[in-house]
């Protein structure tokens, strides 16, 4: 049995310790907000938050999760920054097929706790792990940069 | 009356022969954890195919070996081989019909085991089912295909004696020394070799160049061994693969794990680690780097072997090298991040580190074919220069030659 908090919910999982978080997080638990890309922590699609930071979920044993707080696509807006990011999101029509998005949300937000201000130099290292191959890299540049303009942090 | 007698005397025979299957079982036990210690299955086994069955070929700067099939085949392996026979090859290299068997085959080593631990090797070998594989024939040039020569190099290079514990140390000290130097025969990859292909007495694990892999300094000197490691670290190391920020096993070292290391008991790693760490001190080969962390802000401005780490590899190995997704990508302190010639780096960037047993984050993708020689070169040297102190960088041509090499 492995205690998981997840979106701030306590779950009790009878799942074996190795099985990739992506696996709980989908399959077990149902929430199919974040995405499966590449399963090699190579393209950011199943992104999510671990203690707030940005976590490849597909290369992190659910073992590795227990008695952290684990955040996804699901719950982010629920902080004020996550709601500023997809609000943003939202402002820039960023998303094109979508299918990266979640990661790249997940991302940003943790990228914007981390440097409130970033340039978008540091945009571009922060973000980088997270693909897009519908291109929408300017705009979630541009996203970025007004969470910052709005004085998010 | 006498029916009684004999079935009392079936029953005897009964409790006796279960009694001895009892005992077999146990030398084989034994004879399998030793098996295990001495990693036999490493050289006897090709990728993929039968355990023990031979055909392993190593590579020589005159030729080529092939590793002899171990399996109780009557034909092709070691079927019809006698205790004396079998005792004989591991503790004098002088294998059934008198043949003399090179140094590739660690018998300098295991010559340290005593004879019932021998025999229960055997027993455990013998237990096996038999596979008939005929292993290719050895094609060494002249002179060194003359397998008499080894009777001169034995003269010189080989003592036939058994382990001698040393009273003034400790039982794990003794036990530790005992692994090391005997089954676990890690000088002979660890311990650099003289002009005649023997491991040199003057510098006994101070590292060494081993199938295109850099078999580090694990010696007991800190900056150039392990003498920084703690005993936990060490046995960390050995049983499961890594010890974060401080080494991870990959290559060659990978498979000793997976096939032998991690199947002892944690008081024998302890006791491994406990000598390791009295060994002379050797301060030669690739050094650590200090433990100065680089800084977790990503870095914007380096080129595109910056790029390329922020894309493929600080995703999981964080920009301070501190491991985002496990400890076991921790790359600050990693002697790896340290060596200028990018040896293990690079053998690691193209052959990704995917052991079956390891959990999907101990893993890592290889990027062999993501990435051109020129990136490679260029991700490896942002590595070498924001982890490691050398100021070290690679070339596309340095990738090149890493790519020709297969590990075996
Ligand atoms: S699915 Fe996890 S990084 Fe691609
Ligand atoms: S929006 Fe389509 S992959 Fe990013």
């Amino acid at each position: 049995m492995i205690q998981l908090s997840v979106n701030g919910t306590q779950h009790q999982l009878d799942v074996p310790d190795d099985m990739p978080l992506l696996w709980v997080v989908r399959d077990v638990l149902g929430l199919t907000g974040t995405k499966f890309g590449c399963g090699i922590a190579q393209c950011g699609a199943c992104t999510v938050h671990l203690d707030g930071e940005a976590v490849r979920s597909c290369v992190l044993p659910v073992s590795a999760a227990a008695g952290r707080a684990v955040t996804t696509i699901e719950a982010v807006g629920q902080s004020a920054l996550g709601a500023q990011v997809q609000q943003a999101w939202l402002d820039h029509e960023v998303v094109q097929c979508g299918y990266c998005q979640s990661g790249q949300i997940m991302s940003a937000t943790a990228l914007l706790q981390r440097q409130p201000a970033p340039s978008d130099a540091e945009i571009d290292a922060g973000m980088a792990g997270n693909l897009c191959r519908c291109a929408t890299y300017t705009r979630i540049r541009a996203a970025i940069r007004d969470v910052d303009a709005g004085g998010a942090a | 009356m006498h029916s009684s007698k004999t079935l009392f005397g079936g029953l005897a025979l009964a409790a006796l022969s279960l009694h001895v299957q009892a005992d077999d079982q146990a030398l084989i036990e034994r004879g399998k954890y030793l098996a295990a210690a001495a990693d036999c299955v490493a050289c006897h086994t090709v990728p993929g195919g039968e355990p023990f069955a031979g055909g392993v070929e190593f590579k020589l700067p005159f030729g080529s070996l092939y590793s002899p099939n171990i399996t109780p085949d009557q034909q092709t392996g070691i079927g019809d081989w006698s205790d004396a026979e079998f005792l004989s090859a591991l503790h004098e290299g002088v294998g059934k019909d008198g043949k003399r068997y090179y140094p590739a085959f660690p018998y300098t080593s295991y010559t340290l085991m005593p004879d019932d631990e021998v025999q229960a090797i055997k027993a455990y070998l013998f237990s096996l089912e038999p596979v008939s594989n005929t292993v290719p024939e050895n094609t060494l040039s002249f002179p060194y295909n003359q397998r008499w020569g080894m009777f001169f190099w034995n003269l010189v290079f080989h003592n036939n004696e058994r382990f001698e514990p040393d009273p003034s140390q400790s039982e794990a000290w003794n036990r530790g020394a005992y692994l090391v130097e005997g089954p676990g025969h890690c000088g002979e990859c660890h311990t650099p070799r003289n002009f005649a292909q023997a491991l040199s007495s003057s510098q006994p694990l101070a590292g060494n160049l081993v199938q295109g892999w850099q078999a580090y300094n694990i010696s007991s000197d800190p900056a150039h061994g392990i003498g920084a490691w703690s005993p936990a670290e060490l046995v960390s190391y050995l049983g499961k693969g890594y010890a974060p920020g401080k080494g991870v096993a990959s290559g060659p070292m990978g498979d000793v794990v997976s096939h032998s290391l991690r199947h002892l008991s944690d008081d024998d790693l302890s006791a491994i680690a406990t000598y390791l760490l009295t060994t002379e001190p050797q301060s030669e080969g690739v050094k650590r780097p200090d433990p100065v962390s680089a800084s977790a802000e990503p870095v914007s401005d380096a080129g595109l072997g910056g790029q390329l780490f922020a894309g493929a590899c600080a995703g999981c190995h964080s920009w301070d090298g501190s491991g985002t997704q496990s400890p076991v990508a921790t790359l600050s302190g990693l002697k790896t991040v340290n060596d200028p010639a990018g040896t293990n780096l690079l053998n690691i960037l193209l052959r990704g580190h995917t052991a079956p047993e390891l959990r999907v984050d101990q893993q890592m993708p290889n990027f062999a074919k993501a990435y051109q020689d020129a990136e490679l070169a260029a991700v490896g040297s942002f590595v070498l220069q924001h982890f490691g102190q050398t100021g070290a960088s690679l070339s596309a041509d340095d990738v090149a030659a890493r790519r020709g090499n297969t590990g075996h």
